[in-house]
């Protein structure tokens, strides 16, 4: 909200720098978001909290710079001459809906149209609103000024001079004062004549009862409406107005008497018009003031520090506040009607606090309450991060909602918005890696990267009641070269065995043990050849793999694409059994290695456990070392090479031992169908 | 007469010139091997043989030969160690200059991960609270109109539910997606395993229906919520002060005005002197030397009677106990920290942007 500093000083005579206005403005609560310079005068560009409508306006800021600076405030000149009939003699006003409306004052003016003296126009264009006429400038004007909206009707077109304040009717029609025609529906307020709505209720007049050149006699409408009627009906219309801004959050129920006593005032001032004696006030039996009891050893409590009683009584005073005796330990304060904020003591505390100044407050840290730290599953998380970092990948975030027509290709089952910002974002993800990784690495396609490793921790969702179901995940993603071309050496494209590889290493950091791969039940969006599940014991952790081609193409993915997804939640609750130390071997190892043939469709795996099996006890290691598949060896069939490694714990072993022991090995594998190439 | 000992010098002489010759003729090992034999070797060694003929000379000449022929021995067997020593070094150079590399071409680095810019500084703050003593409470991202409004003291039709737009869940009674982390304040306060003492900062992502360069749909907060008898604005003031030093450095000045948050009461916004141009005035504060950080407050009394109506006793008693909340961006701490100018960036995947940042 703009306010020009000279119209300020018609009710403070302050008068330290603009600068330093701004500031103390600024502190207690009114924030100056920028000073205008121009010439002597300046605008304050005021960012006003949506709770302090009672500051949106000259009067209203002129009352905290007087608490401010310890200067009286004077009061708005309200005094006019009345002439001819009574107002009421004209005019009649019913209440139809007090629920929407509690009070509506009214007067008549006899006007003489024109433009407003170039004080008015030139006030009401620096703080950017267009002039009219001297009748529709006074409304305006006086909103401005002292914060209560008001409207002028044309007296001659309202039939039979009788306003009807009502809720509207469903299909009724109403064009408003900015020429849109528009339809009311029962939840928006209007001001009616006899049939027909004249005006939308709080919000803005309408055309047939216009002040126009014509006008010679006007009814002068200022309301208090329910802040609530005037805030549905703004939005069930989408129309948001001054008007609208001030009466949904809340105007002085006090306020309608004194507008309508300014602009009358104003309208003699600038010889423009007289007011017919009486002011038509409707619902205006005076409500019970509210009253609000403030502790000074609350405001102690509070604030931490203590504000003299007097110094505090003194602050709310000049906001208008009224002490009404004590009651107990505790003053007794009316709350002025245009503070519609205030309620209870806290609030008191906060005025006191504002202008008491939170600067002068002491910094204080609260007595320590014994140690924190992160929990055991938030210390697991971060390592799964840094195991992340140390594979070489880079961490990503991408939005929780996903284009459902993207994610489709997972098909577990997903949570849509009601109300998301685009089709794009229209369902919460249902996986990491569709289609988030998947974004991520055609972006990066996209501005020429061509190797990309990375991954993401985060939250997918899916069905469930009472709030959807969350889960914490990690997905990771890499494509293109897993190691980049060097002048040593050439580049390595990712396979799945590179995501399958930091999948392991993420199990040895938390101390999962072995994680198990099984190629079948695979989700629909991998390789079915190049893909597994992951199983961590019995229970299913996700999916490592290639992704299917069919989808690769969808996404125009230049390269194959691995990733991998593994739920969290249970692998970082998993306690961390503390590490066994075990004896270091006194005994030197033995190993051996076994060249085997065998079918190529036979998981190495299983020639793994085959040969554990038939080793014994001394057979503490097997591992595949070199895979090689085409001639000479025969189609359908590959060699693996397989080193053994044999220890005992308590003696050197003695070499016809581990010979049984591998010839054991051979004659099992022999036994399934392979042959050996030689040890 | 001719003296036997001169005869012997005169042939020790001669053997000298000759080793001298041999020696300077020998060009390896096995040379050198040779020119020892030849003099020095056990059985034909030409100072062994002058050695062995001694014998017949008188026992003082005798003696007088003997130091000479031995210090001859020394002086070969010296020689010749020096003369192997520099052939071992000279061959030893010869091999590293074979083996020189071109160390100017590029390393191998080992492939760098990075984190997430934001998961940085989310982590860097955890650290701060984690040090001032506060537990590090995770809530879940969707909730429900009780825990994101209600209970903090926005009914239905507040106003203030204007600020933050919401996105709502299909098919669903009241689920949504949280518009602020405050919801942790909450849920915590209801579960809390050692009421009515809280200590916590809540991170996590937040979702608003709002996309622009300063606005992204989905953004990362933290919140702090300190209840317990005796917590007062001095203290969110100190708080606070303690953490921007932490965070930004001592030299900035922290500056604390009145706001208004419907769940806190008093309200107090944060600004922290600019950390671009240092107070003075420049863009990136719009010239008022401030940038604003957070906002804060005392816990409003209405939240506290709210959670005791959902517990159904009285467990944070307004009278007995008071509380501060404070809640900020986390990207609006990372971007100026590194001077980056549209939110969206972190939301992108860019691994040109993502890499631009020390992990």
């Amino acid at each position: 909200m703009k306010v020009l500093l000279s119209w300020l000083r018609e009710f403070v005579d302050v008068r330290v720098e603009t600068a330093r206005l701004a500031e103390d403005l600024t502190l207690a609560g009114l924030a100056v978001d920028a000073v205008e310079g121009r010439g002597e005068d300046a605008v304050l560009d005021l960012d006003v909290t949506t709770n302090r409508v009672d500051c949106m306006n000259v009067h209203g800021v002129a009352r905290e710079v007087s608490v401010l600076y310890g200067l009286p405030l004077k009061p708005l000149e309200a005094s006019f001459a009345e002439s001819g009939a009574a107002s009421a003699d004209t005019l009649e006003v019913l209440i139809e809906a007090p629920d929407l409306c509690p009070r509506f004052c009214a007067r008549v003016l006899d006007v003489r149209l024109g433009p407003s003296p170039s004080w008015i126009r030139d006030r009401l264009e620096v703080v950017g609103v267009r002039p009219i006429n001297n009748v529709v400038d006074l409304t305006n004007y006086v909103m401005i000024e002292m914060g209560h909206p008001s409207h002028a009707f044309d007296l001659a077109r309202i039939p039979e001079g009788k306003l009807r304040v009502r809720w509207g009717r469903e299909g009724e029609r109403l064009t408003t004062l900015d020429g849109v025609a528009r339809t009311l529906a029962p939840r928006v307020g209007v001001v009616a004549g006899m049939h027909e709505a004249l005006a939308l209720a709080g919000i803005m007049g309408g055309a047939s009862s216009e002040v126009s050149e014509t006008t010679r006699t006007v009814a002068l409408e200022a309301a208090y409406w329910e802040p609530l009627a005037i805030r549905r009906a703004a939005k069930t219309l989408s129309l948001r107005t001054e008007a609208s801004h001030r009466f949904e959050r809340g105007a002085d129920p006090e306020g309608p008497p004194v507008a309508t006593a300014r602009i009358a005032h104003l309208l003699q001032k600038i010889g423009a018009g007289t007011s017919r004696p009486g002011l038509i006030d409707s619902g205006g039996a005076r409500r019970a003031p509210r009253t609000a009891q403030l502790r000074t050893s609350r405001v102690t409590l509070v604030l931490g520090t203590k504000v003299p009683e007097a110094r505090g009584r003194e602050i709310l005073t000049g906001l208008g506040f009224r002490t009404r005796g004590r009651e107990a330990d505790a003053e007794v304060y009316e709350v002025p009607t245009w503070r519609g904020d205030v309620s209870r003591e806290v609030d008191l505390v906060e005025e006191v606090a504002r202008h008491h100044g939170l600067a002068s407050i002491p910094s204080t840290v609260p007595p320590s309450r014994g140690v924190e730290g992160l929990r055991p599953w938030q210390v697991r998380e971060r390592a799964v991060r840094e195991t992340m970092v140390a594979a070489g990948l880079t961490e990503v975030a991408s939005y929780s909602f996903v284009s459902e027509a993207e994610a489709a290709a997972d098909p577990a089952p997903r949570v849509a918005l009601r109300n998301p910002l685009s089709a794009d974002q229209g369902v919460l993800r249902s996986s990491l890696v569709i289609p988030g990784l998947l974004g991520a690495l055609r972006t990066n396609l996209r501005y020429g990267r061509r190797d990309v490793g990375i991954f993401e921790i985060g939250r997918v969702f899916g069905p469930g009641e009472p709030l959807p179901r969350e889960e914490r995940r990690l997905g990771i993603l890499l494509s293109g070269a897993a190691m980049p071309a060097h002048w040593s050496q050439k580049a390595r494209a990712a396979d799945v065995f590179d995501v399958k590889g930091i999948l392991d290493a993420l199990a040895a950091r938390l101390g999962l043990g072995a994680l198990r791969v099984a190629p079948e039940g695979l989700p629909p969006f991998v390789h079915p050849g190049k893909s597994a599940r992951i199983l961590r014991g019995s229970e299913a952790l996700g999916w490592l793999g290639a992704l299917h081609p069919d989808l690769a193409s969808a996404w125009e993915l230049r390269d194959e694409a691995v990733a991998a997804e593994i739920a969290l939640d249970g692998i970082l609750a998993a306690p961390a059994s503390p590490a066994r130390f075990r004896p270091l071997p006194r005994f030197p190892e033995v190993s051996r290695d076994l060249s085997i043939v065998c079918d190529a469709a036979s998981p190495a795996a299983d020639v793994e456990s085959r040969i554990h099996a038939a080793g014994g006890d001394l057979l503490r290691g097997v591992r595949v070392t070199d895979r090689y598949e085409g001639p000479p060896v025969p189609a359908g069939r590959v060699s693996l090479t397989v080193a053994l490694r044999y220890h005992h714990p308590e003696r050197t072993l003695a070499g016809e031992e581990v010979e049984e022991s591998v010839d054991r090995v051979v004659r099992a594998l022999r036994a399934a169908g392979a042959e050996i190439r030689g040890e | 007469m001719s003296d036997p000992l001169d005869a012997l010098q005169a042939k020790v002489r001669a053997l000298r010139e000759e080793f001298e010759r041999a020696l300077g003729e020998a060009r390896d090992p096995q040379g050198f091997q040779a020119v020892k034999d030849r003099f020095l070797g056990r059985k034909s060694g030409a100072v062994t043989g002058l050695l062995r003929s001694l014998a017949g000379l008188a026992e003082d000449a005798r003696r007088d030969a003997g130091r000479e022929l031995n210090a001859l021995k020394q002086d070969i067997e010296a020689r010749l160690d020096g003369a192997r020593e520099a052939l071992t070094a000279r061959s030893r150079d010869e091999r590293l200059a074979h083996e020189r590399v071109d160390v100017t071409l590029p390393g191998r680095p080992p492939v760098l991960g990075r984190r997430h810019p934001l998961t940085v500084v989310r982590e860097e703050l955890e650290e701060i609270f984690l040090s001032m003593g506060y537990e590090v409470y995770d809530g879940a991202e969707t909730d429900d109109d009780y825990h994101c409004f209600e209970a903090l003291n926005m009914p239905p039709d507040h106003p203030a539910r204007d600020m933050q737009d919401t996105f709502y869940v299909a098919g669903h009674s009241g689920a949504l997606l949280r518009t602020h982390t405050s919801t942790g304040q909450i849920r915590y306060m209801l579960s809390n395993p050692h009421p009515p003492v809280v200590r916590i900062i809540c991170p996590g992502k937040v979702f608003r229906r709002d996309d622009d360069i300063t606005h992204s749909p989905m953004f990362q907060q933290v919140e702090a919520l300190v209840v317990g008898p005796g917590i007062t604005l001095g203290d969110l003031k100190g708080s606070i002060e303690a953490f921007l030093h932490a965070l930004f450095g001592p030299q900035y000045p922290v500056r604390f005005r009145s706001s208004f948050f419907p769940y806190t009461e008093p309200s107090v916004e944060v600004d922290l002197g600019c950390i671009v141009c240092g107070g003075k005035g420049c863009r990136v504060c719009k010239g008022t030397g401030w940038l604003e950080i957070m906002g804060s407050g005392m816990v409003h009394p209405a939240v506290f009677e709210a959670v005791n109506a959902r517990l159904g006793r009285m467990v944070y008693d307004p009278e007995e106990v008071t509380g501060f909340a404070f809640g900020l961006g986390i990207e609006r701490v990372a971007m100026m920290k590194h001077g980056i100018d549209d939110i969206r960036l972190f939301y992108g995947s860019d691994l040109r942007f993502l890499e631009q940042f020390p992990a």
